[in-house]
């Protein structure tokens, strides 16, 4: 039902009530949610494509094409490496040299993105939305326009206009930095390397080098500062540096790449200080950029900032009332389950009649590196900037049971974070075998401001790793408020 | 200034010793509840008795007469403030806590092996020695063979098929209970409780007897646990129970397991992905009496894809060997031949015969558990227990529980009740089974209006693995308060993503408060936060064939 809408003070007609440009995570959820409310939807997407570029994308976005999902296929099937030795001394025999086909993980991985794709093409369908092909830009606060794919442009008009067109991996400018590729290239890789490169200190550079590490590359990491994850816990970004150097992955921090070169046995790879490598591929996990270059979006006079990335207020809402903005877009915080919150938010806001401020406190989340790391709350160094009275920090490192007889030389550490004077959990860290599954629960309880007694007054599952959650009954340090600088 | 005696007593020979000294840890191991080692070696003698400040004592016989009437007047004439019958979770942790708190305290424990019997068992006790974690790292041996076939759709090939070499696996499980009973033995030491190596029996409400030996103490904690039980059937001494199960020397080609219940369904998964042929016969039509149906249902189809044959409705009668060594069960519907073993895991009793408990005033329940109020007190004032002996739930994390109340209670002048509900539990079948909270039948029987919000999926590994395997999850939900009651899962990583929800299931948490919470993607777990719509509303008042209405459109869409 198209609905007759007043405006400057006559009536008029839109063809929409809400055209979403871009059909990821969180276009796809507030489509469906708005659709769900009654209102009339359309979705414009890019057509398919495992690399993403200004003229191809996909239904699923970012999340489902070249991000979480691939990524975790590819994680799953390097790990297996890691139980290949681990089953020896568990009593197996196998064969020295355990054969690994990457073109077969490549096509079951393709397939099952494939498969992927199109259950979120029927997902829109059955919640009757308006599924329309190509590249979409702003033509005015209340219109959209369509680049299909034969050339044609189609012109739609909308009550309301929903940004969701995600981010895509940039390049650092160097000399030869067209050699290099980025992740959604290493996704997707024709031939898989021998001597890998990553440059880049953030979750998808470590979880490259685990992955490609797996898989029997030899692999070399490069950032710039002296520990990897930057944001994260500072002890628990020295756990995953020691595991990354644990399962075979040279680190070189405080370092990064100067020039790229073409040679005959390779790239010829230069650093800053001064050494040369010779790799097969150079991956550049250095960040990603919000998609608004080609929206036009000075159009409709919509506002971005610095980074590109799309301004909007609690409510997702840009500068100009007609038109919002959900997902990496908007750049606030980039996860396929906020971009999610952040798309039911707008939908109950703008057609449930209940405006909804998506809420950021508490957010998990987990980086897949072997083994991996996952978090809620606060860091250590976090907690102790937005003190206002003592902070307790509860530790743990142990060998996890399956080591014990594997004889793997890797503990797993988890760490609780609690404010002395409410007794709240503020944080919570883990970097472990099952760290992400195991820290969900964590995070339903703090969510709701679960207090240290709470967790120790919960039994332990035995024997298992998450039970350490609930046993940590002396603090390993306190954090007085005064030691603040 | 403690006092040392070491001579009289001192149970352990020079061999002993010396092994101890090779297996004593470096490091601690995960599945240990306490604090870090801070003395890898010992140079002396390890288990000098220590006695505590207060309590000083020149001998370590003493009547019992002379101290047992004194009950009431201080404990200077005790030998010690507790004396604990049993070194295992719960009776460890009880007099480590006591020790720390202050006690005097001795613990008594019969001589290590893997086998336990009225002669033998071992500091560490059953979830050390014979129970979760000798039972987990046969599960994750057999695990791997499902991982190799799941890792064919990822990529990785063989030459050769994997093979198992059942003698490592056992060699290197067994030089780890032997580090983890050594280790149990220095958290004792450590916390200065005196270990004494043979059988206790309580003689008087204040005297135990180890071996004829006599102790006094103000207070004795029965710490004994539980032990397989095994039905008087025809052919009985032909088969194994769990204890034996997992001290094999050999892998069983073809092995039948009766029983339904949590260590049938894991040995079943163990020996299955060792390889071997495995039957399991269970009296009813399902696995896991207790559990969620659906839970039950779930579980058994999966073992079943796993290649586990069910045998239900199946009584065992008789057993019977042939000439060629070969076994063969005979049950109510007939016979199946050819086992190289007969496992029953047909339940578990407490080990409390001939510990003198009855003659002292300690009352029993039918099946022996010993009777105890909240605070873990049995009829005889002076007299506690914890753990499996009193048959409440049989969890380590629960006799851990009781144990720590129990050293509060007494020794911290800290009355405190071991807290019984919403305790969370595992079941290490193939797929695995976490559960927190009331099942569905129980939620409805005790709140009559239950939202049941259920999800069954294949888990992304799946996809790729192409096996069939899927995980199911199921959360119950008060319709009047909207608190989450009860939420069971089985699939991969269940017993480590259960935790996490424990500690909200048992904070009281609402329904609504698991959907604020955000995701962790891609996982298994983030399900849980996910699950908008309920897949039936369970109402008191509708009539049950409403509901099967709405179950049946649900299930067809």
């Amino acid at each position: 039902m198209a609905r007759k809408m007043l405006r400057d003070g006559q009536q008029e007609e839109y063809d929409f009530d809400l055209f979403v440009i871009g059909a990821g995570s969180g276009g796809v959820r507030a489509s469906r949610t708005s659709a769900g409310f009654g209102a009339k939807v359309a979705i414009c997407e890019l057509p398919f494509h495992p690399i993403s570029s200004e003229v191809v994308g996909g239904v699923g976005g970012t999340c489902v094409i070249r991000g979480c999902v691939p990524k975790k296929i590819l994680v799953y099937g390097s790990a297996f490496r890691g139980e290949f030795e681990d089953a020896r001394n568990f009593g197996w025999e196998l064969d020295e040299d355990i054969k690994f086909n990457w073109k077969k993980l490549l096509h079951n991985k393709t397939q099952e993105i494939q498969r992927l794709n199109g259950i979120y093409k029927r997902l829109l369908t059955n919640s009757s939305v308006t599924m329309i092909e190509g590249e979409g830009k702003v033509a005015g606060p209340h219109e959209v326009e369509v680049t299909q794919l034969d050339g044609s442009i189609q012109k739609y008009t909308a009550k309301n206009i929903l940004i969701a067109t995600g981010s895509r991996a940039q390049r650092v400018k160097m000399p030869g930095e067209e050699l290099a590729i980025t992740s959604d290239e290493a996704l997707s890789l024709e031939d898989l390397p021998k001597h890998a490169v990553i440059l880049g200190g953030g979750y998808i550079a470590v979880e490259f080098a685990s992955i490609w590490r797996g898989m029997g590359v030899t692999v070399d990491l490069f950032y710039r500062k002296e520990l990897p994850l930057r944001g994260f816990d500072d002890e628990m970004r020295a756990v995953v540096t020691k595991n990354l150097e644990g399962r075979g992955i040279k680190l070189h921090p405080q370092s990064t790449l100067t020039e790229l070169s073409k040679t005959d046995e390779g790239i010829k790879v230069v650093t800053d200080h001064g050494d040369e490598l010779i790799a097969d591929v150079v991956l550049f996990a250095t960040g990603r950029a919000p998609n608004t270059k080609r929206l036009n979006l000075e159009a409709a006079g919509v506002e971005t900032d610095r980074t590109g990335a799309i301004k909007v207020d609690e409510y997702s809402r840009t500068n100009v009332p007609s038109i919002w903005a959900v997902g990496d877009v908007t750049n606030r915080m980039n996860l396929t389950p906020v971009a999610l919150m952040e798309g039911t938010c707008f939908s109950k806001t703008v057609f449930g009649g209940e405006p909804t401020k998506p809420d950021y406190k508490d957010i998990p989340c987990a980086v897949f590196c072997i083994p991996p790391l996952s978090v809620v709350g606060l860091s250590e160094q976090q907690a102790l900037e937005q003190a206002t009275s003592d902070v307790l920090i509860f530790t743990s490192s142990f060998t996890p049971m399956k080591n014990t007889i594997s004889g793997r030389q890797e503990k797993t550490v988890m760490k609780l974070i609690v404010d002395s004077a409410t007794d709240r959990v503020i944080g919570a860290s883990m970097c472990g075998p099952d760290a992400p599954e195991i820290m969900q629960g964590i995070a339903v309880a703090m969510k709701c401001g679960a207090t240290k007694k709470q967790f120790d007054s919960t039994v332990g599952i035995h024997p298992s790793a998450a039970e350490e959650f609930v046993t940590m009954r002396t603090s390993t340090r306190r954090l007085t408020v005064e030691s603040k600088i | 200034m403690a006092t040392s005696l070491g001579v009289p007593w001192f149970p352990f020979s020079t061999k002993t010793l010396q092994t101890l000294r090779q297996t004593l840890p470096l490091s601690l191991s995960k599945s240990l509840h306490s604090k870090p080692l801070l003395h890898p070696s010992i140079s002396r003698s390890p288990f000098t008795l220590r006695l505590s400040h207060r309590h000083l004592s020149s001998r370590t016989s003493a009547s019992a007469g002379n101290n047992s009437a004194s009950a009431s007047g201080g404990g200077e004439n005790y030998d010690f403030d507790l004396f604990t019958i049993g070194a295992g979770s719960g009776g460890v942790r009880a007099s480590r806590l006591a020790a720390n708190f202050g006690a005097s305290v001795a613990i008594c424990e019969l001589p290590f092996a893997t086998i336990s019997s009225d002669t033998a068992g071992g500091v560490g006790g059953t979830c050390v020695l014979r129970g979760c974690v000798p039972k987990k790292l046969m599960v994750y041996a057999s695990k791997f063979n499902h991982e190799f076939e799941e890792s064919h759709g990822f990529g990785w090939s063989y030459e050769t098929d994997p093979k198992h070499d059942w003698g490592t696996l056992i060699a290197n499980k067994n030089a780890e209970l032997q580090r983890l009973t050594g280790i149990y033995k220095n958290i004792l030491n450590n916390a200065g409780v005196t270990l004494i190596e043979g059988r206790g029996k309580v003689v008087d409400p204040h005297t135990v007897s180890v071996d004829g030996k006599l102790y006094s103490a103000r207070h004795i904690l029965i710490a004994v646990g539980g032990r397989p039980n095994m039905p008087n059937i025809p052919g009985i001494e032909h088969a194994i129970d769990s204890d034996a199960a997992l001290d094999l020397p050999a892998r069983p080609d073809k092995i039948a397991i009766v029983g339904g219940g949590y260590i049938a369904v894991e040995f079943a998964g163990i020996f299955n992905g060792l390889m071997g042929e495995v039957h399991v016969f269970i009296r009813q039509k399902k696995v896991l009496r207790g559990f969620d149906e659906e839970i039950r249902d779930f579980v058994g189809e999966q073992m079943s894809l796993r290649g586990i044959k069910f045998h239900t409705e199946e009584s065992p009668q008789a057993i019977s060997k042939s000439e060629d060594g070969s076994l063969s069960l005979k049950t109510n519907k007939g016979k199946v031949s050819g086992f190289s073993h007969i496992m029953f895991a047909t339940g578990r009793r407490p080990n409390t015969k001939n510990l003198g408990l009855e003659d002292v005033g300690v009352q029993l329940a039918k099946n022996g558990a010993i009777m105890v109020d909240e605070y873990s007190r049995t009829t005889v004032e002076s007299i506690w227990a914890v753990g499996d002996a009193t048959d409440r739930i049989n969890l380590t994390p629960v006799a851990l529980m009781e144990g720590g109340a129990f050293a509060k209670t007494v020794f911290a002048n800290e009355p405190t009740k071991p807290d019984h509900r919403a305790v969370p539990s595992a079941v290490f079948s193939q797929p695995p089974i976490g559960q927190v909270g009331l099942t569905e039948e129980q939620a409805i029987e005790e709140y009559g209006d239950v939202d049941v919000y259920t999800s069954n999926f294949r888990p992304l590994k799946a996809t790729v693995s192409g096996l069939p395997d899927r995980v199911y999850m199921k959360m119950l939900v008060c319709a009047n308060s909207g608190k989450v009651l009860g939420v069971h899962m089985c699939g991969d990583d269940s017993p480590e993503i259960i935790q996490g929800i424990a500690i909200a299931v048992k904070a009281g948490l609402t329904k609504a408060q698991f959907d604020s919470t955000i995701g962790i993607h891609p996982t298994a777990a983030e399900e849980l936060v996910t699950m908008r719509t309920p897949t039936r509303k369970v109402r008191r008042n509708s009539s049950s064939d409403e509901q099967k209405v709405k179950d049946a459109a649900k299930s067809s869409t």
